[in-house]
């Protein structure tokens, strides 16, 4: 129930901020129409993009909502309604992105399996949300936490794909179903990319209940 | 037939009282109906409305009645000994309160000198370095400032720290705004956090703080931008939750806030220097 109202205040509150939810929503849009004459190098770039735009605006919410959480976790709310509540009006906003992209790409690339190109830009949205407020869970400033996001998503980027970096890079479950999604080939890449992205979003989403439940940890007085 | 003493009782608990005062004053409006030979409808009327009218009196300024005082309630906050470490610095020590119910105690001293720490050590939010904490389990904290989502309406943050406590969120916006118009402020269905002026974003922030009915609360200088009017209706406000039977912790510097407050703690000199 808590989870759920927070989800749902946490939607509104993004929803209120247009400048900031057009730029974001807008970014992954500016990948794309780089490459856009690449049906793989845009869309792979397209869902990059999203990884980034999802976890940014995560960041901001969970650190935007650092000074009333301590006051809801007094009010008798729990840490995991909390947190999870955030993580699933982001997960959601993420979602949104998807489906407006997906049809992008649908309409406008020739993509061999289009299936798996809106399977790879789903599981990077849900990576993305738990990677985000991990970031914000570390990182407590805004400012720290942008640049660390900016520094992942540069060497996921620029990594070589085959390489032991890009397979520990959070969005690599990307390049995977991509790779599968744009020239075809075994579907052993899709379940790949699932079970990476899977272990991702566990470690995301663990960590960030982990750093949450120790900063918002309320100590147990016994009554009077 | 609706049992008067029981709707009674039930609006008065809705409207902030402690448990234990609300039954005292059921018990005492049947009783009196008693002496009267009549029931409690035949003397006072519809319960709910009975119910406001005398939680307005009690929250009616001392020149308008005369305030009595109650015999305190139970212990709601005890510290024994509480020090505050950074390193090598002490912030304080050897802090003793006993705080019961019905009482209100202030937190004073210097700049620096751990007044805000103190308050959050009371609340559970910093851990003290020595020393014993005992407090009963609802309070409820107000902030100096903060503590609010600069995009969510007032409404809208009735039903999140409604959620919270669990209440649903038709009773805890209803609750909020009964709340705010105590302090003389009706919350725009509209207007965001941010948008409020820093005095009623901290009535804002008092609403909160007493939502969900605690027995302590605990306000850290929260009349940040009031008014001359509306200081004066915090304190009353102040008073009117300790003749509900609460106990109140509040941190202030004004040495002028300490006339009727049943406790003073002086934490003295400050550290910033």
């Amino acid at each position: 129930m808590t989870a759920f109202v927070v989800a749902n205040l946490s939607t509104r509150e993004v929803g209120r901020r247009w400048a900031a939810l057009l730029l974001v929503a807008g970014l992954p849009l500016w990948f794309y129409l780089v490459r856009r004459d690449l049906a793989g190098q845009s869309t792979r770039m397209l869902t990059l993009g999203i990884g980034w735009a999802v976890s940014t605006l995560t960041l901001f919410v969970v650190n935007a909502s650092r000074s009333v959480d301590p006051r809801l976790r007094l009010a008798g709310a729990s840490v995991v309604s909390i947190i999870g509540g955030r993580l699933i009006a982001m997960t959601g906003v993420g979602l949104a992105l998807v489906v407006g992209y997906w049809m992008l790409v649908g309409f406008d690339q020739d993509v061999l399996h289009l299936w798996a190109a809106g399977l790879m830009m789903l599981l990077t949205a849900l990576v993305a949300a738990p990677l985000g407020s991990l970031i914000g869970a570390l990182l407590p400033r805004e400012l720290e936490g942008a640049l660390a996001l900016l520094s992942v998503c540069a060497v996921q980027m620029l990594a070589d794909p085959a390489g032991t970096i890009a397979k520990v890079m959070p969005f690599w479950s990307a390049r995977e179903v991509g790779t599968y999604a744009i020239d075809g080939g075994s579907l052993e890449m899709v379940w790949r990319g699932l079970a990476h992205a899977g272990v991702v979003w566990l470690l995301g989403t663990a960590g960030t209940l982990a750093i949450f439940q120790w900063r918002l940890r309320i100590a147990r007085y016994p009554e009077p | 037939m609706i049992d008067w003493p029981a709707v009674f009782e039930a609006e008065l608990l809705r409207l902030g009282l402690q448990p234990g005062r609300a039954r005292q004053l059921s018990e005492e409006a049947t009783q009196e109906a008693a002496d009267h030979a009549g029931t409690p409808a035949d003397l006072f009327g519809p319960a709910h409305l009975y119910a406001r009218h005398l939680v307005a009196e009690l929250n009616a300024p001392d020149d308008q009645r005369g305030r009595q005082r109650y015999a305190p309630g139970p212990v709601f906050l005890s510290l024994a000994g509480v020090t505050k470490r950074y390193r090598r610095y002490t912030v304080f020590s050897g802090v003793d309160l006993t705080l019961r119910g019905g009482e209100v105690a202030a937190i004073v001293g210097a700049n620096g000198c751990g007044k805000s720490t103190l308050l959050r050590i009371c609340a559970g939010l910093t851990r003290p370095s020595s020393g014993a904490v005992r407090r009963t389990r609802r309070v409820g904290f107000v902030p100096q400032d903060g503590g609010t989502a600069g995009w969510l309406t007032a409404e809208e943050h009735f039903t999140l720290f409604g959620a919270a406590a669990g209440m649903v969120p038709g009773r805890a916006r209803s609750t909020g705004v009964h709340l705010a118009t105590r302090l003389a402020w009706r919350p725009s269905r509209r207007q965001r956090a941010q948008q409020l002026s820093g005095g009623t974003r901290q009535k804002l922030n008092l609403v909160l703080g007493e939502l969900h009915a605690p027995d302590l609360l605990l306000l850290d200088e929260p009349y940040q931008g009031f008014d001359q009017g509306t200081y004066l209706d915090f304190w009353q406000q102040v008073f009117a939750w300790r003749d509900a039977g609460r106990a109140v912790v509040v941190v202030t510097h004004l040495l002028h806030d300490l006339q009727n407050v049943d406790h003073v703690l002086d934490l003295g000199g400050g550290g910033d220097r």
